[in-house]
């Protein structure tokens, strides 16, 4: 939450991640956010799941909560990649969630800097603007 | 360049059975999207087909514009419905609105227009044909939004043409939006001046022969 005390940052670790479906995970992040958390989840996410954060937001969207900002580490497009992500899906059968997504309330979360390999954000207190 | 230009054309035409392919214009707030569409749609029906400002959101739904024939040199044509999306971002805030000088109340209508544009503009990642993806060659492109646009994209094999827009303005650099999508081909455009928007027509047209 944020306040005039500072903003919450929350680290999700990546086994924490596992248990839920997608869509419990986008009810909780959107939840979360909206009680003006930052969220850093140490996994990626692919576009389909980016393009439902953006849908779901902009459903969310009301005169108290202008939507999200979001930043996203993910694992590069090279060929090893591609081979690790088609190992872990046709032999472990697990999803390939190499990167890190960060997910805040876009009146407390302002992108600074994003780059492949980069990202930075500014974390504003709310009244800081009032 | 110029080969990948082609290869984007013969992809966009190659194999399809329909009498008319559907083109999206894709991209962020302000990138020229109307610009664009106006631009084209001035050139092959004489009318324009959105509105333009420099507020954002100021397209809040799908604008088409059915059946813009392009017509070759030789007489050949092709019947496109040409989609222009409202811009894409992960919020709206009512108070942006305000600062144009724009009253509380409408201010709020408009998100709420903006916010139902852009998921209808979402939804529509599944029915185009071929997407025309559109960038401000002024500001980096790369962001989650326009990662989030190519990758869904990229996902359903739909073919893109990325645009680097407003290489008229002095500070335009499209090396940054060719840095960010260097999988894709980029067509340096000025949609206001019309530079280069020939250019695509020729490339289109020649495809079709």
């Amino acid at each position: 939450m944020a306040g005039k005390d500072g903003v919450t940052i929350e680290f999700l670790a990546k086994d924490k991640l596992t248990g839920d479906t997608f869509d419990e995970k986008l009810d909780s992040v959107l939840e979360k956010v909206k009680d003006n958390y930052v969220l850093v989840l140490e996994e990626g996410w692919t576009p389909d799941e980016k393009r439902s954060l953006i849908q779901a937001s902009m459903e969310e969207i009301d005169d108290d909560f202008p939507g999200v900002e979001f930043l996203g580490l993910d694992s590069s497009n090279t060929r090893f990649d591609r081979a690790k992500e088609l190992f872990y899906n046709r032999v472990l059968d697990r999803e390939y969630r190499e990167g890190l997504t960060i997910v805040g309330n876009s009146r407390v979360m302002e992108k600074v800097k994003e780059e492949r390999d980069t990202v930075s954000f500014l974390a504003k207190l709310e009244n800081a603007d009032n | 360049m110029i080969d990948r230009l082609k290869k984007f054309i013969n992809d966009l035409f190659s194999g399809s059975e329909k009498d008319d392919i559907s083109i999206g214009i894709y991209g962020p707030p302000n990138a020229g999207k109307s610009t664009l569409a106006n631009h084209i749609s001035m050139d092959l029906s004489g009318e324009e087909m959105s509105n333009i400002s420099e507020v954002p959101h100021e397209t809040r739904a799908v604008e088409k514009k059915e059946k813009v024939t392009i017509k070759a040199d030789d007489g050949r044509t092709l019947d496109l419905n040409l989609l222009d999306m409202p811009g894409i971002s992960t919020n709206v805030d009512f108070k942006d609105f305000t600062e144009h000088g724009i009253e509380e109340d409408e201010a709020k209508g408009r998100a709420k227009e903006a916010t139902k544009g852009i998921v209808e503009a979402i939804k529509y990642l599944d029915d185009v044909d071929a997407c025309l993806v559109i960038f401000d060659s002024t500001e980096d492109p790369y962001t989650q939004v326009n990662v989030t646009i190519i990758g869904n994209l990229e996902a359903k094999d739909i073919p893109i043409l990325v645009l680097a827009n407003k290489t008229d303005l002095e500070d335009s650099d499209p090396s940054r939006v060719r840095d960010a999508f260097p999988q894709h081909p980029v067509l340096e455009i000025s949609a206001k001046e019309g530079e280069n928007i020939d250019k695509l027509y020729q490339e289109i047209v020649e495809r079709l022969g």
